[in-house]
């Protein structure tokens, strides 16, 4: 009667299944607010530096607002909303057994779960911070530069938080611990830190695209998009051996 | 004082041999428990278990926290044991894929994915199950636990009793050959409970294999005859229940009566063969019995013939936890 | 085996089965907040659990303390600098901004949604506990916490270079310095305090109460930043930074502004008593957030 089930098909399923246990209303909506704060105040600083400086003075500030605003909170946090609640809410309920004790492998739940994450979190992070580069309205480099570092960053942060869901009960705080203090203070120290952390590569990409120059954004393009993929990677390993030998409640 | 015919001790079934699996031939046993002891930090939840299970209903009981649900898990590969082996059809499940897919659980926790319908769970635990029709074996279980699949409520909003079928449901959605349902009969009404116990039977007559955990001792009596024991982490007693059943009366049941004269009526007890051990202590008598029943339908005749005033009569130890502590203590 | 275990002259015997009624003093309400305090501080800092569940509040607290240390070993090194290789405190305070914030998302969340997610609070409410004995239980808790980041650090650096010798002037100079950093600790504390219960007040996921808090602390100084800075609003938006703005009321508790050597904020220009306005907001806010949703909140 029952088979095992194929690595493909094993992450179709938990993908499903972990999409919607991620979406809920509360969430969403208060996320939708913070996109709404985000393009809001995009707006409001773009029509106020328009009105008096030039336009590549007006990119300047597009850039910085939107790598301070964008990149350093709002997609990292989303990220860590719902990566980190992937496994850890499962776990937290007593519900992962309903993924775990099944005929599936370990690694096509781990790829499922990110796929979930990402599928959540990646519309609410990228529709508005591009709408908020649209309103900024200094130029097509930095809508571009937007997308593009918009998902390679979401993409990232989503395996590196998933994995800290496995490893700890507590991870949302570990989350904002990484990225207040690592990637605020200590990654902010040297030029040796902005490459040890995601924030480091979003904005080389930034910088790489807009021709700005970007304090921790030396990176060529290839580094900054290699790098992360190979971070992701990385979290899948340790995800799957983690997923393995985890005791389920 | 003591009682003249006072019954020697009876001893309980000490763990190994296993009964036979009810008709099998001797085929591999469906799970086997090897040695398993399992430590968290400082405090062993099993200890040194031996067992072997075939098919048919086996129930497991046991008082909160002896470890039955830590048992379970190791069969199902949740957690490792410390030392020892679990085997589920000879492999084991932690570690073999395939296996995963032929056991069924029921955990204990009350969880389920709140956000889903009751036919929406029980076909994703199809699907992730690899079963070839999902949708069909989904309705198929939940009629089997008498739940609705066209129901649109989520099964956060069920109550305790639906949650349960809803658990027992996505368990049999696979068509297991070891079915673990960790205490699936708590929050259930009577109906449902008498309901449920049947299906096991069903599903027990048929040739799977059913370990059906409970700390009610009355429950496991109507869920198998072959009942597992333990207590305080250990195997204490294995067998029919029947045999088991009838250890456990032996034992002497104890009651405590307060009455203005404990000295006149205890004797009068034991002097009439009802009461087959006796101790006082100023106003209070304590009476071991082996006849429940006979020292209840005696003792307020006797007493009002005496002229003695009866104030109170307990049983003193008629618990589920004294009988474990008579098992594990006596052993 | 006392009273309990029970024997006859056969050898039966019935153990005691060390069931206790207490019979000790009943401690009424100022006992419950008493314990429900220091229970609360326990968990929160994982006190009487593994080493684990201590790593992460320490990390943090270490991480605060590091400025003051450093601080202090380079006025132990260098003791002939004189007062310039001093830091002042309001400097101090922001040093540890990020784990204050940290802190402030993890303390409340801990304290406060936990009892609710599974049903504690109830149970709370059927000791001597009321709801406003419970909520002020839970807030001097959270208090105290929040007093460890953002007090200790200062504190740590006021009895250092008292030591070294580069403290105070005076037992009465020592004691104002004293007061006033107390003061400062104190009101950064409420204010984050205050934030962090109400974030900790909306939803019954820890996970999710923390990111609201960062939301709101992170977020609003990003926000007040972006406006004033990059987009020349007026330097009256820096007060929707909550942590600016209670760090901007203990620099002027200590009595360091820029003119005295102390640290230069967008608020520095802004009056002593809109600062302090713009402060006891935040913490209303908080607070009102807080007691609305108590008030509200069905136990079951």
């Amino acid at each position: 009667m029952s088979g095992s089930v194929s690595g493909l098909r094993a992450i179709v399923i938990a993908h499903r299944l972990l999409v919607r246990q991620l979406v809920t209303r509360g969430r969403i909506a208060a996320l939708l607010v913070v996109g709404i704060v985000v393009s809001l105040v995009v707006a409001l600083v773009s029509r106020a530096v328009g009105e008096d400086e030039s336009t590549e003075e007006a990119l300047e500030v597009g850039i910085e607002v939107m790598s301070n605003l964008g990149f350093t909170i709002v997609v990292p946090i989303v990220a860590l909303v719902f990566a980190s609640a992937a496994f850890g809410d499962l776990k937290e309920d007593g519900t992962l057994v309903y993924l775990w004790l099944r005929p599936m492998d370990r690694w096509p739940i781990v790829v499922g779960a990110w796929l979930a994450t990402v599928s959540v979190s990646l519309p609410v992070t990228l529709v508005p911070l591009t709408v908020a580069a649209l309103i900024a309205d200094v130029g097509s480099e930095l809508v571009w530069a937007t997308v593009l570092a918009c998902v390679v960053g979401n993409l990232a942060y989503s395996a590196v938080f998933m994995l800290l869901g496995l490893l700890t009960k507590n991870s949302v705080v570990w989350g904002i611990g990484y990225i207040l203090i690592w990637e605020g203070l200590v990654a902010g120290i040297s030029g040796v830190g902005e490459k040890l952390a995601i924030r480091g590569y979003t904005r080389s990409i930034i910088a790489d695209q807009t021709g700005v120059d970007l304090y921790l954004g030396d990176l060529s393009l290839m580094t900054a998009i290699v790098v992360p993929v190979l971070v992701i990677l990385a979290a899948f390993v340790l995800s799957t051996l983690r997923l393995r030998s985890l005791d389920v409640a | 004082m003591s009682g003249s015919e006072s019954s020697p001790v009876p001893q309980p079934v000490i763990p190994p041999p296993p009964p036979p699996p009810p008709s099998e031939s001797s085929a591999r046993p469906i799970v086997e428990v090897e040695n398993v002891t399992k430590s968290f930090g400082d405090v062993v939840a099993v200890s040194d278990v031996s067992f072997t299970v075939g098919p048919g209903v086996t129930a497991l009981l046991g008082p909160n926290g002896a470890g039955k649900s830590t048992l379970f898990r190791m069969l199902c590969g949740l957690t490792a044991p410390s030392r020892g082996a679990v085997r589920v059809l000879g492999e084991k499940a932690r570690e073999h894929r395939e296996v995963r897919g032929r056991i069924g659980l029921a955990p204990q926790q009350d969880a389920l994915l709140d956000r889903f319908t009751a036919y929406e769970f029980v076909e994703l635990a199809g699907r992730t199950h690899g079963v070839a029709d999902p949708s069909g074996r989904a309705r198929q279980s939940l009629a089997y636990v008498d739940l609705d699949p066209e129901d649109p409520k989520r099964v956060g909003a069920y109550s305790k009793g639906m949650r349960q079928r809803v658990k027992l449901a996505a368990a049999l959605v696979n068509d297991p050959d070891l079915l673990i349902l960790d205490e699936p009969l708590t929050g259930l009404d009577p109906v449902q409970r008498n309901r449920m116990i049947s299906l096991f039977h069903d599903l027990g007559d048929g040739g799977k294999c059913l370990l059906v955990s409970s700390h009610v001792l009355d429950e496991v009596a109507r869920i198998g005859s072959n009942v597992l024991v333990v207590a305080q982490g250990r195997l204490v007693a294995s067998g029919d229940y029947r045999r088991l059943r009838e250890l456990m009366d032996d034992r002497p049941h104890r009651i405590r009566v307060q009455s203005d004269d404990a000295r006149k009526l205890a004797s009068a007890l034991i002097g009439r063969g009802v009461a087959d051990g006796a101790a006082v202590r100023e106003n209070t008598l304590l009476i071991d019995t082996l006849n429940v029943d006979r020292f209840g339908r005696s003792i307020a005749p006797i007493s009002s013939e005496l002229g003695i005033r009866l104030r109170e009569v307990v049983p003193t130890d008629d618990d589920l936890e004294s009988v474990f502590r008579y098992l594990v203590e006596r052993r | 085996m006392s009273g309990n275990a029970k024997s006859s002259a056969d050898g039966a015997e019935i153990h005691d089965r060390g069931y206790r009624r207490y019979e000790g003093a009943r401690s009424g309400v100022v006992g419950a907040v008493r314990s429900l305090v220091w229970q609360t501080i326990r968990s929160i800092l994982g006190l009487g659990r593994p080493a684990r569940h201590k790593v992460f509040p320490v990390i943090v607290v270490v991480i605060a303390a590091l400025p003051a240390v450093v601080f202090l070993g380079v006025a132990l090194l260098f003791r002939d600098l004189g007062d310039d290789s001093l830091v002042n405190y309001s400097d101090l305070f922001g040093f540890s901004v990020a784990p204050i914030m940290i802190y402030a998302a993890m303390v409340a969340p801990e304290a406060l949604v936990r009892d609710r997610r599974d049903g504690m609070f109830s149970l709370y409410l059927s000791t001597p506990l009321t709801r406003p004995t419970y909520v002020a239980a839970k807030a001097l808790a959270v208090l105290a916490v929040m007093m460890i980041i953002a007090l200790g650090p200062v504190l740590l650096a006021l009895v250092g270079y008292t030591v070294v010798g580069d403290g105070p002037d005076g037992v009465v100079e020592w004691f104002k310095v004293f007061f006033r950093l107390t003061a400062a600790g104190l009101v950064i504390s409420a204010v984050l305090a205050a934030v962090s219960m109400a974030g900790s007040s909306v939803t019954d996921r820890r996970a999710f109460a923390s990111v609201a808090v960062i939301l709101v602390i992170f977020g609003g100084a990003i926000v007040s930043s972006i406006l004033v800075d990059a987009a020349d609003f007026s330097n009256t938006y820096a007060l929707l930074d909550p942590m600016g703005t209670a760090g901007e009321t203990a620099t002027r508790i200590l009595g360091e502004s820029p003119e005295q050597g102390g640290s230069v904020s967008e608020l520095s220009d802004i009056d002593t008593g809109v600062v302090f306005l713009g402060t006891a907001a935040w913490f209303a806010a908080g607070a009102g957030i807080v007691g609305y949703k108590y008030r509200k909140l069905e136990a079951t």
